[in-house]
C-alpha cells in the first residue's frame, strides 16, 4: 500500500507546473477570446514536451507512461485550467491503439503523438426531443466504402480537427468509423458553450468512407464505446481534481486575506466548516481517480472505480466551486477574478463523458443491481 | 502508487480471517454481547484474550511490552477482520491509552499495564467529559489536589462509558487552578477499585450503557501520574487523534447485507432508490479509502491529524446516509424493533437508527471534526 509518488513521477510533475508557469498564465482566459480557442504553437510545445504521446509505447513515438502519470499530468493541467483537446487526443489515440489495425496506427499515432495530426471523438447525436433540426442519420453500405449521414454534437475542437473518430449504429450494433474532416460532405460548426472551450457541432451529407477506415474489428462497437468512455471519464475525473484543488487555494487564500467585522473572515466558523467541506469531498476525489488510475495502469478491469471517480468529481465540482465562489463574495462573481473560469470549466468537464447520474447507474450496475 | 496489500499482508489477512471463522460461537456471542449496548460480557472477554494471546491486539508494540513489533498495515488488517466480525474493532487500552502510555508513560507504568493491555486483559476508560465540558474538554474540573506522593480527587465525570467493565479510569484532571484552563490538566491512571469512587449507569436512546463516574475524597498515588503534570491536555488531544481512527469494514458489511436484502427482496426497486443506493456506494468507497490513507500515513511514520478528523468525521456522516436509505427502503417496516416475525434483517436498522446517533458526538463531534480540517488542515485562523 503506498500513496506515494515516485520520483520520475516528481520530476514530470514539477516540469508540468514550471512549463505552466512560465507558458500558459492567463492562457484559459485567452483561449476563451481566441476565434479558435486553440493554440496550435501551444499544443506544439507540449508535443515536444512528449504529453500527447504520455500513454503511447515507443515505438510510436510515445513515452510509455501510465494512466497513474497520465493523471498526475492531468492533475496539474486541472490547476492551470489548461484549454485544448488534450484529453480527447489521448482518448482517440488509445482507441486507435487498442482497436486499430497496424496500419492505422502507423498512419495516425505517430503525428498525433508528434502534435501534426489532430483528431477527436465525434459520439453523441442530437437527442429526439432537441428541436436543432432534421436527425436524419444513416450508415449506407456500398462497394469498397460506406457513405455516412448524421450529425455530432459535443465534439471536442471538432474544428481544429483532421480527423474525426465516429460513432455510429450499423444494424443493433455500434460501429466506429476514422473520417477525414476535409472530407466532401462533411460541415463543422462551434457550438457556443458555458465553457467556450472548443466543442463543435459536425455534420456529415453523405460522406464516403473507405472500408479500411472502419476502426476495430466486427462487433467491436461496444467495447471500443465502453473503453473511451472510460479513458475520458477518468481524464476528466484528474482535470477537476486539478481545478477544485485550485479553487480550494484561492477560497482558502481568501478567507485569509479578507477582513470583515475587525477580523478574517476564515476565522468564523461558518466559513471554516464550508472549507472543511470543500477539502473533504477534494480528497475523497482524489483518492477514487487515483485507485481507478492505478487499476488501469495495472492492467485490472476497473470500469466500476472508474464510474464512481467520475459520479464523485462530477458532483462535487458543483458543489466545492459553489462555496468557493460564495466565500469570496462579490468577487467571485466578477468577470475580472479568475474563479468564475473555474467554475464555467468545471461544468464542462462535469458533463464530459457522462455526468453523476450517468455513472452512478454503471456503478449500480457493477455491485449487481 | 500502489492499492493493494503486500502478498505477506494478504496471507496475514486470511489468517486472521480464518481465525475468527474458526471461533463462530465465541465470535457471535461476542458480537451480540457489544451489539446489546451493555459492555464486554464473557464472550468479548474470552475472544479478546484470544486476539490478544495472539499478540494481535497491540501488533506495533516492542515484543517486550507484548507487541509483535509488526508494521501498522498488520494492525489495520486485524482491526478489519474485527470490525468486521465483533464491531469491536480495538480496545480504549489498546488503542489509546497504550499508545499514551508507550510514548510518555515511565518505565514502571510501561511494564506495569502496557502487558495487560495488549493481553486483553483489562480495559481503560476514557475520563475527559464532565457535565460543563463536552467539546470545551479544557473546562474540565474534577480536581485533582497534589499532597506530596498521593493526589486526592474529588469531582465527577459524565458519558464515561466503559467504566462499569473497565479496570483502568483515563482520568483527566485539573492540577493546577492558577493558570489557563488548558495549561493546568494532567493525565492519571486511576484503579477503579480505589474507595471514594462511585459508577452509576446512564443509557442512551441506542440502549447502550454509559456512566456518570463521582470522585468524593480519591486518593491515588502519585506515581500514578502519566508523563508531566499539568501537560495532560496535549496527551488526552494526541490520543483524541488516535481514537478518531478506524476502519469501515463494519460499514461496509451492513451496506452489502441492505443491497442483498434489496436483491432479493425489492429487485424493482424505484430509479431514485437505485441511484442513491450506486450514490452510497460510491461514499463507501471513499470512505475506506481515506482510512487507507490514514493507515498508511502511520505506516509510514507520520502523524494524521487533519486525516484522522476527517475519517471520523466522514464515516460517522456516511453511516447516516446508510441508515436513511436503508429505512427508505424498509418502509414502513423499517421501524419494527427486533422479536418481531415482521421485522426486516433482524430490526437491524431500526436499532442502529438510535445508536448511530452516538458517532455524529462521541470522540469529537462532526463540528469540532471541520474546525480541526479548516485550522489544522487549511491553516484557517482560530478567532
Amino acid at each position: 500500500m503506498d500513496f506515494d509518488i515516485s520520483e520520475p513521477q516528481k520530476i514530470l510533475l514539477d516540469s508540468a507546473r514550471n512549463f505552466f508557469q512560465k507558458e500558459a498564465k492567463d492562457f484559459a482566459r485567452k483561449m476563451e477570446k481566441d476565434e479558435k480557442q486553440f493554440s496550435m504553437g501551444f499544443w506544439q510545445k507540449m508535443a515536444q514536451l512528449g504529453w500527447p504521446g504520455i500513454v503511447f509505447p515507443e515505438e510510436y513515438g510515445g513515452t510509455d507512461g501510465d494512466f497513474v502519470d497520465l493523471l498526475l499530468l492531468l492533475e496539474e493541467m486541472g490547476k492551470a485550467l489548461i484549454p485544448g483537446p488534450f484529453i480527447s487526443a489521448i482518448v482517440s489515440g488509445l482507441a486507435i491503439l487498442h482497436f486499430g489495425s497496424e496500419e492505422q496506427k502507423r498512419k495516425f499515432l505517430p503525428p498525433m503523438i508528434e502534435g501534426k495530426l489532430m483528431v477527436t471523438p465525434a459520439l453523441l447525436k442530437p437527442e429526439a426531443r432537441t428541436k436543432g433540426g432534421q436527425n436524419v442519420e444513416a450508415v449506407i453500405p456500398k462497394p469498397g466504402l460506406c457513405e455516412l449521414i448524421g450529425t455530432r454534437l459535443f465534439v471536442p475542437y471538432a474544428h481544429v480537427a483532421n480527423w474525426f473518430i465516429y460513432q455510429t449504429e450499423f444494424g443493433e450494433r455500434k460501429t466506429f468509423f476514422l473520417v477525414e474532416a476535409k472530407s466532401p460532405g462533411v460541415s463543422v460548426s462551434l457550438l457556443k458553450t458555458i465553457a467556450l472551450d472548443g466543442q463543435g457541432q459536425i455534420s456529415l451529407d453523405k460522406v464516403q468512407v473507405p472500408q479500411g477506415n472502419r476502426l476495430g474489428e466486427e462487433g467491436k462497437g461496444d467495447v471500443i464505446s465502453a473503453r473511451m468512455g472510460e479513458w475520458g471519464a477518468l481524464a476528466h475525473s484528474a482535470f477537476i481534481l486539478g481545478l477544485l484543488e485550485k479553487v480550494l487555494g484561492f477560497t482558502v487564500e481568501h478567507a485569509k486575506q479578507r477582513e470583515q467585522f475587525g477580523r478574517p473572515i476564515g476565522s468564523f466558523q461558518a466559513l471554516q466548516h464550508q472549507c472543511a467541506d470543500m477539502v473533504t469531498e477534494i480528497d475523497k476525489i482524489r483518492f477514487l481517480a487515483y485507485r481507478a488510475a492505478w487499476k488501469v495502469s495495472q492492467k485490472m478491469p476497473a470500469e466500476k472505480e472508474i464510474s464512481m471517480a467520475k459520479a464523485r468529481a462530477s458532483d462535487a465540482s458543483r458543489k466545492v466551486c459553489l462555496l468557493g465562489i460564495k466565500i469570496h463574495g462579490g468577487i467571485g462573481i466578477s468577470e475580472e477574478h479568475d474563479l468564475q473560469l473555474y467554475f464555467r470549466k468545471a461544468k464542462a468537464a462535469e458533463l464530459a463523458f457522462g455526468d453523476g447520474s450517468f455513472h452512478r447507474e454503471i456503478v449500480a450496475r457493477e455491485i449487481g443491481l | 502508487m500502489n492499492f493493494q496489500f503486500s502478498p505477506e499482508e494478504e496471507r496475514f489477512k486470511e489468517e486472521v480471517r480464518h481465525f475468527f471463522l474458526s471461533e463462530k460461537e465465541v465470535v457471535a456471542g461476542a458480537r451480540k454481547e457489544w451489539d446489546s449496548g451493555l459492555g464486554f460480557g464473557s464472550n468479548c472477554w474470552k475472544i479478546l484474550g484470544k486476539i490478544g494471546a495472539r499478540g494481535w491486539l497491540c501488533p506495533t508494540w516492542p515484543k517486550e511490552y507484548g507487541g509483535l513489533g509488526l508494521s501498522y498495515m498488520f494492525r489495520y488488517i486485524i482491526m478489519e477482520q474485527m470490525h468486521y466480525f465483533l464491531n469491536v474493532y480495538s480496545t480504549v487500552g489498546a488503542g489509546m491509552a497504550g499508545p499514551i502510555i508507550l510514548k510518555q508513560g515511565s518505565e514502571k507504568q510501561k511494564k506495569q499495564y502496557l502487558p495487560q493491555i495488549a493481553r486483553g486483559e483489562v480495559e481503560f476508560v476514557l475520563g475527559y467529559t464532565e457535565p460543563q465540558a463536552g467539546s470545551d474538554l479544557a473546562s474540565l474540573q474534577i480536581r485533582a489536589e497534589d499532597k506530596g506522593d498521593f493526589f486526592l480527587i474529588n469531582g465527577s465525570k459524565l458519558f464515561n462509558t466503559r467504566a462499569h467493565y473497565s479496570t483502568y479510569h483515563w482520568l483527566g484532571a485539573r492540577t493546577d487552578v492558577n493558570v489557563p484552563k488548558h495549561k493546568g490538566i494532567s493525565l492519571i491512571i486511576v484503579d477503579l477499585k480505589t474507595p471514594g469512587i462511585t459508577i452509576n449507569p446512564i443509557y442512551t436512546v441506542g440502549g447502550r450503557r454509559t456512566n456518570e463516574i463521582f470522585y468524593d475524597h480519591v486518593m491515588v498515588p502519585k506515581e500514578n501520574l502519566v508523563g508531566e503534570k499539568n501537560s495532560g491536555i496535549y496527551y488526552i488531544f494526541e490520543a483524541l487523534d488516535y481514537e478518531r481512527i478506524s476502519t469501515v469494514a463494519g460499514l461496509e458489511r451492513d451496506f452489502q447485507e441492505i443491497v442483498d436484502y434489496v436483491k432479493e427482496n425489492r429487485p424493482s426497486v424505484p430509479p431514485r432508490i437505485r441511484e442513491e443506493i450506486a450514490e452510497l456506494a460510491v461514499e463507501m468507497e471513499s470512505a475506506a479509502l481515506l482510512a487507507l490513507r490514514v493507515a498508511w500515513m502511520l505506516d509510514k511514520g507520520k502523524v494524521p491529524n487533519y486525516e484522522a478528523a476527517m475519517l471520523k468525521m466522514v464515516v460517522s456522516e456516511i453511516e447516516q446516509e446508510l441508515i436513511d436509505l436503508a429505512m427508505k427502503i424498509l418502509g414502513p417496516y423499517g421501524q419494527i424493533r427486533e422479536g418481531s416475525p415482521w421485522a426486516p434483517l433482524d430490526g437491524k436498522f431500526e436499532w442502529l437508527y438510535r445508536d448511530s446517533l452516538e458517532n455524529l458526538i462521541t470522540r469529537g463531534t462532526s463540528e469540532i471534526m471541520r474546525n480541526i480540517i479548516a485550522q489544522r488542515g487549511l491553516g484557517l485562523p482560530r478567532n
